[in-house]
């Protein structure tokens, strides 16, 4: 499992193939895509982004004021950065809500085996009853004799 | 197997026919509005909406920086900074709406499991009393077989 976490190739679930091995050229880069933004190295990186834009534009020892306070162009890429967000956000949210589907169309076909199964050993140890039953009346019939 | 990932496949591209009862209800027997949030957060999270996204801010970039017509919004783009952060204020609830949405089924298929154990529980006790008792009449041809002198015994 500890060598599952870190491999995405090679499932064994039917559900796992079909969403991660089987998965279409958009629905990886949509993966590779909320796996950056939702990562340590993107919030790291974008929090050192920001205090240097503020930083540089604020503190008079630079020379460079590329974006004097209130920092309009740092708002515009702000937005932007959210504008992208929130459709990566359900990109990401839709993928799994259809893993989720197909996680529960599978688990009812296994369900339904599983039942069948079930009915099968039932009714084998019902017939290996019957037998058992038969061979106590012989055994009985042999004895009044 | 092979069968079972065929179908899966199939399930995959349409979301019709399902075989979860949880499914059946999530899916097949919305409500208008649960529909129209699923068509948003579908059509918001999509390739379609991220590229056409993408040329409409290049395209407004560029002919506020160029010279070719009248500039509307000109840098630093304070209408474009709006439309952005209006998007935003949007996404969030739609996000939150299937969000929540997801959570709803969540709690349904649990249900569904519950009940699904709790019938494979008494499955599985109707198969270990049937065992015990094959067991007890096992147990009784054994003691007959005991007690019968000679020949059966050994």
């Amino acid at each position: 499992m500890r060598q599952r976490k870190l491999t995405r190739e090679a499932h064994k679930h039917p559900v796992n193939r079909i969403h991660h091995d089987e998965a279409t050229f958009g629905e990886r880069l949509a993966d590779r895509m909320s796996g950056l933004l939702g990562s340590w190295t993107f919030i790291l990186t974008q929090t050192i982004f920001m205090v240097v834009w503020i930083v540089f534009n604020a503190v008079a020892i630079f020379q460079l004021h590329w974006d004097p306070y209130p920092f309009i162009f740092l708002n515009l890429v702000l937005s932007f950065q959210a504008t992208y967000a929130g459709p990566i956000l359900l990109l990401a949210a839709n993928r799994h809500a259809q893993k989720d589907r197909l996680t529960l169309e599978h688990a009812e076909s296994e369900a339904v085996q599983g039942e069948e199964r079930l009915r099968e050993i039932l009714l084998k140890i019902k017939e290996n009853t019957e037998y058992t039953n038969q061979i106590l009346t012989e055994l009985e019939g042999a004895k009044a004799l | 197997m092979n069968t079972t990932l065929e179908q899966l496949r199939h399930k995959k591209r349409a979301a019709i026919g399902h075989a979860h009862p949880v499914n059946v209800v999530h899916h097949e027997e919305t409500t208008l509005g649960e529909r129209v949030a699923d068509k948003m957060s579908a059509g918001i999270g999509s390739w379609t909406f991220l590229i056409a996204q993408s040329v409409l801010i290049a395209i407004w970039i560029t002919l506020n920086i160029i010279g070719l017509i009248k500039h509307w919004d000109p840098y630093p783009f304070f209408l474009l900074n709006f439309a952005f952060t209006l998007q935003a204020a949007f996404t969030g609830p739609v996000l939150l709406l299937a969000g929540k949405r997801q959570a709803e089924k969540d709690r349904l298929m649990l249900e569904h499991a519950a009940a699904e154990a709790e019938e494979s529980e008494h499955r599985t006790l109707d198969i270990l009393q049937e065992t015990e008792q094959n067991t007890e009449i096992t147990l009784r041809i054994l003691e007959r077989l005991r007690q019968a002198p000679g020949k059966a015994a050994r």
